[in-house]
């Protein structure tokens, strides 16, 4: 019982570092254009997390199901994980969550926009190898269904960011084309509107795609110690519970993230900022209806990244970009890793004392990442400044105009 | 590589779908913008001073309009689905029906 209260805990705390890593997917680039002050972003953004998570009425029982083998397909338990109150699964699951927040923390402390979605599969797969062997993780689908740790997980990261950049790059081309004749500062204000509407619009996605991720952990280790028999719905308090931890997550604002995104990647004016966002929420929104899973965090890089290639004369900082698809590169396994040691340290102490000092080791490496933290803090006072470009930050984007472009084709 | 050849094809549904959404409703509003600009006439535009056109404005709001209504759509679209409605069209009105 106090097991499954600390994986309630930890699946909270992990669903509100998932809220203030993800702030700026949504409101990075608004406050980067002074679209809205900083304060009211994450305002405005918590609010419609909130909404949305409470909107996500069709949650999922089966969402480690597409990477590890602990569910069958009905959401319910494996047998053999559910005795003993289902000690076996709860450790696990205690585990995967305590590798997923250590690396959203140190990511979030180097301002590295790293997948919340990734640190999560990451570390479920990790505590699942060391907790049940590698046979116990899905790698693949099937030849018709797309499926497992690469077709889940790994391919829609590769092609999620592409996607996003092309739809971005192509609504900023559009956009500066068809207001050339606008002047610049008429064209801004109007342009601060449609961003904000475009913003919220992620932020509502947002709240509907990743609270139910951990409903879904909630109520799976609820079922897993036999307080929760039904297969079809998560308690209402959990679903209060999520929905409060993302919102709050996202209020807090993770500045340091933003300020990565909003002015570290591209130098971006309102038009640039309204063809990202709506890239964003376009991709994220049709490839969750399509069934297709993907990180918000991707899709918002690659937006920014599309709007910076889309505007003649407008630069990418490439070194930066190259940091965080470093970051995106490792999440996966280092997630895993931690999760993997939480795991065995967990499993060799055992029982009851095991999952305390994993409990523990969490709470100690949290409080050095904020104590670190506070050594530079960034906050709503500073996260706009003039981003200071270190030496090999920036490379010249090779600006093809499209007319010339078009020749090179013919 | 089945796995890489199923990815492909879902990407290059989002990718149409997102450039159709993504892409396309900002251009709209990009036109908006522009008919604004012309309605107001001005210091709204890079050209010459000129006097207001109204029907720049009519124009402007025609596009906004266009906008809020794809994305009201939107929205009651994904949120019905969650509660386990479809929004279908019946005559171009959009009405929920239960799934």
């Amino acid at each position: 019982m106090i097991v499954l209260g600390m994986v309630i805990l930890t699946s909270l705390a992990f669903d509100f570092t998932n809220g203030f890593h993800d702030t700026a997917n949504a409101m990075a680039t608004s406050i980067a254009t002074g679209a809205l002050k900083p304060k009211a972003a994450v305002a405005l953004s918590a609010v419609l997390n909130l909404i949305g998570a409470f909107l996500s009425v069709q949650v999922a029982l089966t969402v480690t199901n597409s990477v590890i083998r602990i569910q069958d397909s009905t959401g319910a338990p494996n047998p053999q994980l559910t005795a003993n109150g289902g000690s076996a699964l709860l450790l696990i699951v205690l585990a995967g969550l305590v590798g997923a927040i250590i690396w959203n923390l140190l990511t979030w402390l180097l301002g590295l926009p790293s997948s919340s979605s990734h640190a999560l599969f990451g570390g479920l797969i990790g505590a699942t190898i060391a907790g049940l062997g590698f046979s116990a993780v899905k790698w693949v689908g099937t030849d018709t269904k797309l499926d497992g740790v690469v077709g889940k997980v790994i391919l829609p990261a590769v092609l999620s960011p592409v996607i996003a950049s092309v739809v971005a790059m192509t609504g900023t081309w559009i956009i500066y084309k068809v207001t050339k004749k606008v002047a610049e500062k008429f064209r801004n204000d109007g342009f601060r509107w449609g961003q904000i509407g475009s913003a919220s619009l992620i932020s509502l996605a947002h709240g509907m795609n990743d609270a139910q991720k951990t409903m879904g952990i909630i109520t799976l280790a609820l079922i897993a110690s036999g307080n929760w028999t039904d297969l079809h719905a998560v308690p209402l308090w959990v679903k209060a519970a999520c929905a409060t931890a993302i919102a709050l997550g996202t209020f807090i604002g993770g500045w340091r993230i933003i300020r990565t995104l909003g002015k570290g990647l591209v130098e971006i004016d309102s038009p640039q900022g309204l063809a990202a966002d709506s890239a964003s929420a376009a991709t994220i929104i049709v490839s969750s209806h399509l069934g297709f899973a993907l990180s918000t965090t991707h899709v918002a890089t690659g937006s920014i990244i599309g709007t910076g290639l889309g505007r003649k004369g407008a630069q990418v900082r490439w070194a930066v970009a190259l940091r965080m698809l470093v970051a995106w590169l490792i999440t996966l396994p280092s997630a895993g890793l931690v999760a993997a040691l939480a795991w065995a340290v967990g499993h060799f102490i055992g029982g009851l004392a095991g999952a305390i000092v994993i409990f523990a080791i969490l709470i100690g490496c949290a409080g050095f990442v904020f104590w670190h933290s506070r050594k530079n803090p960034v906050g709503h006072h500073n996260v706009t400044d003039e981003w200071e470009t270190s030496a090999g930050d920036v490379l010249q984007v090779p600006v093809v105009p499209v007319e010339s472009a078009k020749e090179a084709v013919r | 590589m089945s796995q890489l050849w199923l990815a492909l094809q879902a990407g290059a549904q989002v990718l149409f779908a997102a450039l159709l959404l993504g892409a396309g409703l900002p251009a709209i509003f990009a036109l908006g913008m522009r008919s604004l600009a012309y309605g107001a006439g001005g210091t709204a535009e890079v050209a010459v001073e000129s006097k207001p056109r109204p029907v720049g404005k009519v124009l402007a709001a025609v596009c906004f309009g266009v906008v809020v209504v794809a994305i009201l759509l939107g929205i009651s679209w994904i949120v019905g689905t969650g509660m386990g409605y479809s929004l279908v069209f019946d005559h171009l009105i959009p009405t929920f029906r239960k799934k």
